[in-house]
């Protein structure tokens, strides 16, 4: 698991304490059963916080499941990093 | 606090359990992230209890506040914003904004502003810690945003007319305006696009904010009893023994007006019945010519005991403690010497040290910010106002009792022990008594407000409280027994006596008052040993003759010995 798979999972096992870690890994807003409006905004508050970001309207709106809030944060932590070293 | 540590908090209160502590969150506004805040800091000040934070519906402030009633809640807190008192205050109406629109929305707020005062009336006497506005109010009138609208002057008298009316209530608290500001800036609050989205309109760092001052204004902690401060370097500017009577200062001419206020706050400190004394390293002769000086910001009778000498400042502190008879927990000690502040940490585990930061005004006046915070109480009482002279005449009592025998001694004191046994209005100086006393007390029980009022409004509930006064002097409301009444048996669940009151007789007294009033064949005690109730155990060891036990029993026949062997027969006063 990648720090911010770690980190994920944290914020993920904090809004869903009832879910193991091996669950979290496949949890999206079909399977979770308290996965509802609240947690969804609570969820999303959580991970702004934890990766210093801010989530625009477009990008919540794809976000359903903990593998897309990986692959976003993925491809979102590699480009700033990239912009951070001079790449832009 | 961040979000994250906030869910983990409330997650682990879910994994541990306890007793529910019931609790509402009224707000016009989706609660969200205010709410977990709020739970995780209820649950790092209450870790025994399991919160349960109940919420209202979505723009309906008024009516969350009429409702609150219906359920039993040990408190609640309340948010209010400017939406609540008229919807096209908030960003989410959709109602036209118009140069007439504004006086309409002056006057609704006014009609609003009058039902949720009337709201938080009938909800007494549940405690409410209310917030009012702290958003920015949006750009709606037609000044420029650095020029004061007159919409805006009169949307704001209104909230400090309610918020005027809502301060006489005895059973609101309002959070401080000015220490949120210092704080969170007002333009670090609003969340834009979460009040968009969501209908929360806060900031997560803002939540967090509200949310740790909203717990400290609902669960106040126990405020400090006694301060003890040193005077070269903290009390004044200067070396007493070096720069003489005359060099010491505390003004502006000196450069050292900031002790004058040190000062000036001890004296409000004494004003609110905190104790007051001094530890120094003196010369006790030149302390007393520094003490007569006329431009002391303080009184200097505010002091006692004055222990100036120049003797370890741990031997001062034991002193004092002794002469003040309260534990060194309750207790702050001043000194700008970090050496004399661990030496006296060292001998007295518990009590707070603080570092007086002589020579940076700055520093001095936060630490004066925060030793109000470690003082502050909602209300002071009349026995706040006897305290340091109680204490005086006990030392005097004391020296008298020295040349007499204990009987003969409290013969001659004229002492009168008055009772009585009202239970409305809630008296806070009742409620203080029972959540500020250690050495006396049945079973250490704490209750807030909510539960005290709960434990009389129980079937066959009786409530004594008992006032003292003696030739030295008035004592004030002293003790306090509470419980039940059940055919012939009196259950005793809460005594407490103020340390100010002992070797007086008067928990004899206080037992005969409720053998003759209430006629019990038998009086059960709830009691329970805690780290410091040792005078009360002793006291129901002398009575049942081995230490008690939990809930133990003592037969009429036995107290009606225990009491004959005790008691004279000072005057006693039904009131």
């Amino acid at each position: 698991m990648n720090k911010i798979q770690a980190r994920l999972t944290n914020c993920f096992l904090a809004v869903f304490p009832e879910l193991t870690i091996d669950q979290v890994v496949s949890a999206s807003s079909t399977n979770v059963r308290n996965w509802d409006s609240v947690a969804g905004v609570t969820l999303l508050a959580v991970v702004e916080e934890e990766f210093g970001i801010l989530l625009d309207n477009s990008s919540v709106s794809g976000l359903n499941s903990f593998q897309d809030f990986l692959n976003y944060l993925t491809r979102t932590t590699s480009t700033d990093l990239y912009a951070a070293a001079g790449g832009y | 606090m961040k979000l994250l540590e906030a869910l983990n908090t409330v997650k682990s209160m879910h994994s541990r359990g306890g007793p529910t502590l019931p609790c509402a969150l009224v707000t016009g506004f989706t609660p969200l992230h205010l709410k977990t805040f709020l739970t995780a800091e209820l649950v790092r000040r209450i870790p025994g209890r399991s919160i349960e934070i109940a919420e209202g519906l979505y723009g309906d402030l008024a009516g969350n506040m009429r409702r609150l009633p219906e359920a039993k809640f040990e408190f609640a807190v309340v948010v209010v914003e400017w939406c609540d008192l008229d919807p096209r205050l908030g960003i989410r109406s959709g109602a036209r904004w118009s140069k007439d629109e504004l006086s309409d929305i002056v006057a609704t707020a006014k009609q609003h502003a009058a039902q949720f005062l009337h709201a938080v009336g009938n909800a007494a006497p549940l405690p409410l810690s209310v917030c009012m506005p702290t958003l920015p109010l949006l750009p709606l009138a037609h000044t420029p945003g650095w020029q004061k609208s007159a919409f805006e002057v009169d949307l704001h008298g209104v909230i400090q007319s309610l918020a005027s009316s809502l301060a006489g209530l005895p059973h609101v608290r309002l959070l401080s305006a000015q220490q949120l500001d210092l704080q969170s800036p007002p333009s670090e609050r609003f969340d834009l696009q979460a009040d968009l989205r969501t209908g929360f309109p806060y900031l997560i760092p803002y939540a967090s904010t509200l949310a740790n001052l909203l717990a400290s204004l609902a669960l106040r902690s126990t405020p400090k009893k006694g301060l003890i401060t040193d005077l070269d370097g903290t009390f004044w500017n200067g070396i007493l023994g070096e720069d003489g009577v005359g060099g010491i200062s505390w003004d502006l001419e000196h450069h050292s007006q900031i002790h004058a206020f040190y000062q000036r706050f001890l004296g409000s400190l004494a004003g609110a019945g905190v104790l007051l004394a001094v530890a120094s390293k003196n010369d006790p002769a030149l302390v007393e010519e520094a003490f007569a000086r006329a431009d002391l910001a303080v009184a200097p009778s505010a002091f006692f005991p004055v222990e100036a000498h120049w003797n370890a400042k741990s031997e001062s502190i034991a002193r004092i403690l002794e002469a003040w008879n309260i534990a060194a927990d309750a207790v702050v000690f001043v000194d700008d010497s970090p050496l004399e502040l661990a030496e006296v940490e060292a001998a007295h585990p518990g009590i707070e040290c603080v570092q007086f930061p002589s020579g940076d005004d700055l520093a001095i006046y936060g630490l004066i910010a925060r030793l109000r915070d470690r003082f502050g109480k909602n209300t002071v009482t009349e026995e706040d106002g006897l305290r340091l002279a109680s204490i005086r005449r006990t030392r005097t009592r004391d020296v008298a009792a020295e040349s007499a025998t204990d009987t003969n001694f409290l013969d001659q004191t004229e002492a009168e022990v008055s009772f009585t046994f009202e239970r409305e209005p809630l008296d806070p100086r009742v409620l203080e008594l029972v959540n500020k006393t250690n050495q006396f007390n049945l079973n250490g029980a704490r209750h807030t407000e909510a539960s005290w009022r709960a434990l009389l409004s129980n079937p066959g509930a009786f409530l004594m409280v008992s006032s003292y006064r003696d030739k030295f002097g008035p004592l004030g409301r002293i003790a306090v027994l509470a419980g039940t009444l059940c055919g012939t048996r009196l259950s005793v669940s809460t005594w407490v006596m103020s340390c100010r009151a002992f070797s007086r007789h008067i928990e004899h007294r206080c037992l005969a008052e409720l053998l003759a009033r209430f006629r019990p064949e038998e009086v059960r005690f709830s009691y329970q040993q805690t780290e410091r109730n040792g005078p009360l155990r002793d006291f129901l060891s002398r009575l049942l003759g081995s230490p008690p036990a939990p809930e133990c029993n003592a037969s009429r026949s036995l107290l009606d010995a225990f009491l004959e062997t005790v008691l004279h027969t000072p005057e006693m006063i039904d009131e």
